[in-house]
């Protein structure tokens, strides 16, 4: 007959943890903010037409192309061939702004435009973010 | 029955996702060092593109046409293909990943619950235009090979607008007669020749053929699985569709001409580099070395060198195939050759687990460390961490110099918003 050796040890171990049965995940930011990771995208927004629902320059859009834009919700579009956020008046086919200084554009027959999201969230850093500024 | 769905013009359509004013417009795709044209869209084609032309050659016709020129922006292309095989595989409950714009779904076990195929194929390629604003292709068939000539199908037949499923037996026949040889998965130039020289001109014909009355040269069993596949019989399934490489290659012409020994060590050093961490990952041991390292095709005096290394112990570790190299480095320098490319290849690939020790064998493999260097650079990105043969400025590195943003990967290149 074989023998295998197994050494036995005891070592210090010390307590478990009380709260190692209420283990759960840490909060997730991606969680929070994006719903269909898939069908989603980020961009940055540049102009101040929009600062009545609270975005600003430099803000961060978070935009879901899974969702079907409702009316008044806040969109992102391509016009014309450029991408703009605005709030989209479906009824009336007009891309409302959020500052009275700013129009209301009609889309006309012969513009291009599509909808391409639903800016579901937006960001601000009211620090400047390290990741945002770098340059290569 | 299967379905196989993939990008039109892929790279090309890629570029386009965050460019709106691009949407509509002629554009190809560089490959790397901006050398040849690796994807051309439609549009392009019709001004008259030609695929895997250098671009040299086709740079006055995009100068006078406003062709859109891009260099190859992978990083992209590899998120955008990801978020679109995450939004296709949603269709069917079993996927495989193909390529980088290609994939199958398998629908067999589902098949009662979808009551038209071509209706959830027009589903498919709808959902993946509205989510990612990628074009689609989706052919449905009963075998992986005819869901590829229905896919061929729906993107080159008028009136299929992108979509075309095999379920018809009418419509089907139409199908096999008008299509030949070559328009079938696995069927090269030269077997389709071949095929044409005996009468079987289209993929009926092909279908009712028996190899065994054929001329021997023709006869292998690959073709005859296609043959079975064309009739319905399926022979090709995921495992079977790609296995581990048997030879990982890493090669690329260079931004800058190499003429110094040194340069040339760190250039081949960082092909090394990218196949050891290739045949470790498909857990592979290379039994042979392969090093060339050559001037342009398009040169005066071409001119090349290669240099073949067997390993006693089949190795996957970057030291010992550095070590290798340092060894041969001077039967692969002329100090009159302006180097243009170089390339390396593991060959007589073996997998770990059929590992044959050597009694005598001084030089262990050190898994560990390798280990450690891939979890680093899979972690943290790739190069985060490296040997220094292979230099830390490439001053041959490749040269991208039409690239566009990585919109989707690099946080200071995400898309500007007009508000």
């Amino acid at each position: 007959m074989k023998f295998i050796p197994i050494t036995a040890s005891a070592g210090i171990t010390g307590f478990e943890s009380p709260a190692s049965d209420y283990l759960q995940l840490p909060l997730s930011l991606d969680a929070l903010l994006i719903e269909h990771p898939s069908a989603t995208f980020i961009g940055k927004a540049d102009g101040h037409s929009m600062q009545g629902v609270g975005i600003y320059s430099g803000d961060i859009l978070i935009v879901d192309r899974h969702l079907t834009a409702k009316n008044n919700d806040v969109i992102v579009a391509n016009y014309n061939g450029e991408f703009i956020c605005k709030i989209i008046n479906i009824t009336d086919r007009e891309l409302l702004s959020a500052n009275p200084r700013y129009k209301t554009i009609p889309i006309n027959e012969g513009d291009q435009f599509t909808i391409e999201g639903v800016v579901i969230r937006s960001i601000r850093c009211h620090r400047d973010s390290q990741l945002l500024a770098k340059t290569f | 029955m299967f379905a196989l769905v993939d990008a039109n013009s892929f790279y090309c359509s890629a570029e386009q996702v965050f460019r709106p004013a691009w949407r509509d417009k002629a554009i190809i795709v560089l490959s790397n060092n901006d050398g040849c044209i690796v994807a051309a869209n439609k549009a392009a084609i019709a001004l008259g593109i030609k695929k895997f032309q250098p671009y040299f050659k086709a740079r006055s016709l995009c100068e006078r046409y406003g062709i859109i020129v891009c260099s190859s922006n992978y990083e992209l292309y590899a998120d955008l293909s990801h978020k679109m095989m995450q939004v296709i595989g949603r269709f069917a409950p079993e996927q495989h990943i193909y390529s980088i714009d290609e994939t199958f779904l398998d629908f067999n076990d589902c098949l009662q619950t979808i009551p038209s195929l071509a209706i959830h194929a027009q589903k498919i390629r709808r959902a993946v235009w509205k989510e990612t604003r990628l074009p689609v292709c989706v052919g449905i068939g009963k075998t992986l090979t005819l869901a590829k000539v229905a896919n061929h199908v729906a993107k080159k037949w008028p009136g299929f607008r992108g979509v075309c499923a095999l379920d018809d037996p009418n419509f089907m026949q139409q199908v096999f007669d008008r299509l030949s040889p070559i328009d079938v998965w696995g069927i090269g130039n030269k077997t389709s020749k071949k095929l044409v020289e005996q009468g079987i001109n289209t993929i009926q014909k092909l279908r009712e053929t028996n190899l065994k009355r054929l001329p021997k040269s023709l006869f292998n069993v690959e073709l005859q699985r296609t043959i079975n596949e064309l009739n319905g019989i399926p022979c090709k399934l995921w495992d079977g569709i790609r296995a581990d490489k048997l030879q990982i290659f890493s090669t690329r012409s260079m931004g800058k001409r190499i003429t110094d020994i040194e340069n040339l060590q760190q250039a081949l050093a960082k092909h090394i580099a990218i196949a050891a961490a290739k045949a470790r990952q498909q857990h592979s041991l290379c039994g042979t070395l392969l090093l060339f390292a050559s001037s342009s095709p398009f040169d005066q005096n071409p001119i090349s060198y290669r240099v073949t290394i067997h390993f006693s112990q089949a190795t996957n570790d970057t030291s010992q195939l550095l070590n290798a190299l340092s060894e041969s480095i001077n039967q692969l320098f002329d100090a009159s050759v302006h180097y243009y490319k170089v390339g390396v290849g593991l060959l007589n690939l073996s997998n770990t687990k059929h590992q044959q020790f050597d009694l005598f064998n001084t030089h262990q493999l050190n898994s560990p460390l390798m280990n450690v260097l891939d979890s680093i650079n899979q972690r943290y990105g790739n190069n985060s961490a490296f040997f220094a043969t292979q230099g830390i400025q490439e001053n041959w590195a490749m040269r991208r110099e039409l690239l566009t943003p990585q919109y989707t990967t690099q946080w200071c290149d995400i898309p500007k918003i007009g508000c």
